[in-house]
């Protein structure tokens, strides 16, 4: 008799699967165009419209309008001009078009986001890649977000992206490495150089860590 | 004797005279305390645990989860085809209905191990009638995320739920952007505007 039943659990996880997968569609759509409704300047509404449509038919992710839609709406809270928000959501749909093909072949929205904000401050495009091959299996957006602030804070680049995944080889988790990035800026703001503070601190993280064959697993998860 | 019991008598008191005063009331502590402690409460999972109790049962059979399942499918296509009719064109968009307030959780696709992190927030602005955080974690929407002074004269509190990852945000004080002077900056070159960073860990 317990063969024949499902738990209302089972029941309800399938029916929640069936009816997301259906609606999905749907649901991915509705949310930028709610948010459109708020933007009471006709111009500026019409460009976020505009570049919203460009996006879609350029193949982006659904999942991509997201910080399309954020950058929109910075722009409308700093007031900005509908040509400084038409050409910020161009310049970001750009970076994400990348990072979505860096980070192939299912990066989550955060990790889109995360990924374009890397390519902004200089973050080499080789590194991403690297980065999801890294790990393939799980989110990589705080990692991401560190090496955007250490380059942001300086940090040439190559030596931050090598730092990075050199840690994540390791298994570095995301505290460990936000904590690094912490310990940096307070370095450099006492007056050491981004790339002497960032050498002192990956490496104190570094001798705390396993060598790299013994977590590989753990990055693949 | 009595001269020793005297002093002695005299040295408690100073002692105790110099231990009585409080130490200084640190109300940025009390804040973030409260706000963790409200935090935690959100995130008590009383009401859920006694569906999945319900859930956990076995009451359906095969025939009855498949007519749920077919009626899921109706539900998921109405509600598609019911919504894809919203046309992406301006005059649609401002004729539809007036904007609901943006939740601070942002909607995502990402793997269901990484969830939202509660976050504390604390402002000061003594003078300010309304303090809200706008983020890209909530697009920049001034009502999505309002924070509530904390005592009459004290700090602006809040707690958001944010995605893990970098974060850009700045506080909307009485209708006017001012970035955290607590948190590191980043340069805006969309805008050229600043904002503060907020770097949230995987819990």
């Amino acid at each position: 008799m317990k063969n024949k039943n499902m738990t209302r659990y089972a029941a309800f996880v399938a029916a929640a699967l069936v009816a997301a997968i259906s609606g999905a569609g749907a649901q991915q759509g509705v949310q930028p165009e709610r948010r459109i409704t708020a933007i009471s300047d006709d111009a500026t509404r019409s460009v976020v419209i505009e570049q919203l449509t460009l996006a879609k038919e350029s193949g982006l992710p659904a999942g991509a309008m997201e910080p399309l839609m954020a950058k929109a709406m910075e722009g409308v809270a700093k007031k900005a001009t509908s040509k400084s928000i038409r050409s910020a959501m161009d310049a970001l749909q750009k970076r994400l078009r990348k990072a979505n093909d860096l980070l192939a072949p299912s990066p989550t929205v955060d990790e889109l986001s995360a990924g374009a904000d890397a390519l902004y401050v200089g973050v080499p495009e080789r590194t991403l890649k690297q980065m999801r091959q890294a790990a393939p299996r799980r989110s990589i957006a705080v990692e991401l977000g560190v090496l955007t602030e250490l380059v942001a804070r300086s940090v040439p680049p190559a030596k931050a992206s090598k730092m990075v995944l050199d840690l994540m080889a390791r298994g570095a988790t995301g505290a460990q490495l936000t904590a690094m990035n912490t310990a940096v800026q307070s370095d450099v703001a006492a007056g050491l150089t981004p790339e002497a503070a960032l050498d002192r601190h990956g490496r104190g993280i570094m001798s705390l860590l396993p060598p790299p064959s013994a977590v590989t697993g753990a990055n693949h998860r | 004797m009595i001269d020793d019991t005297a002093e002695r008598d005299e040295l408690i008191q100073r002692v105790a005279r110099s231990l009585s005063p409080l130490p200084p009331n640190d109300t940025h502590a009390r804040a973030r305390i409260l706000a963790a402690v409200r935090a935690r409460a959100a995130h008590a999972p009383k009401p859920w645990s006694v569906v999945f109790d319900w859930m956990r049962q076995p009451a359906f059979s095969v025939a009855s989860a498949g007519l749920l399942a077919a009626a899921a499918l109706a539900i998921g296509f109405v509600t598609r085809g019911a919504l894809s009719t919203l046309d992406m064109q301006p005059n649609a968009i401002a004729s539809s209905a007036p904007a609901t307030n943006v939740t601070a959780i942002p909607a995502s696709n990402a793997p269901a191990a990484v969830r939202a992190v509660p976050v504390p927030i604390t402002f000061d602005a003594p003078g300010a009638k309304n303090v809200a955080i706008v983020s890209d974690f909530n697009d920049w929407d001034s009502t999505a995320a309002p924070l509530t002074r904390f005592g009459s004269n004290g700090p602006w509190t809040a707690t958001v739920n944010v995605m893990p990852g970098r974060h850009l945000y700045a506080f909307m004080v009485d209708g006017k952007l001012v970035v955290d002077p607590r948190a590191p900056h980043a340069h805006d070159l969309d805008y050229g505007t600043d904002a503060s960073v907020l770097m949230v860990n995987t819990p």
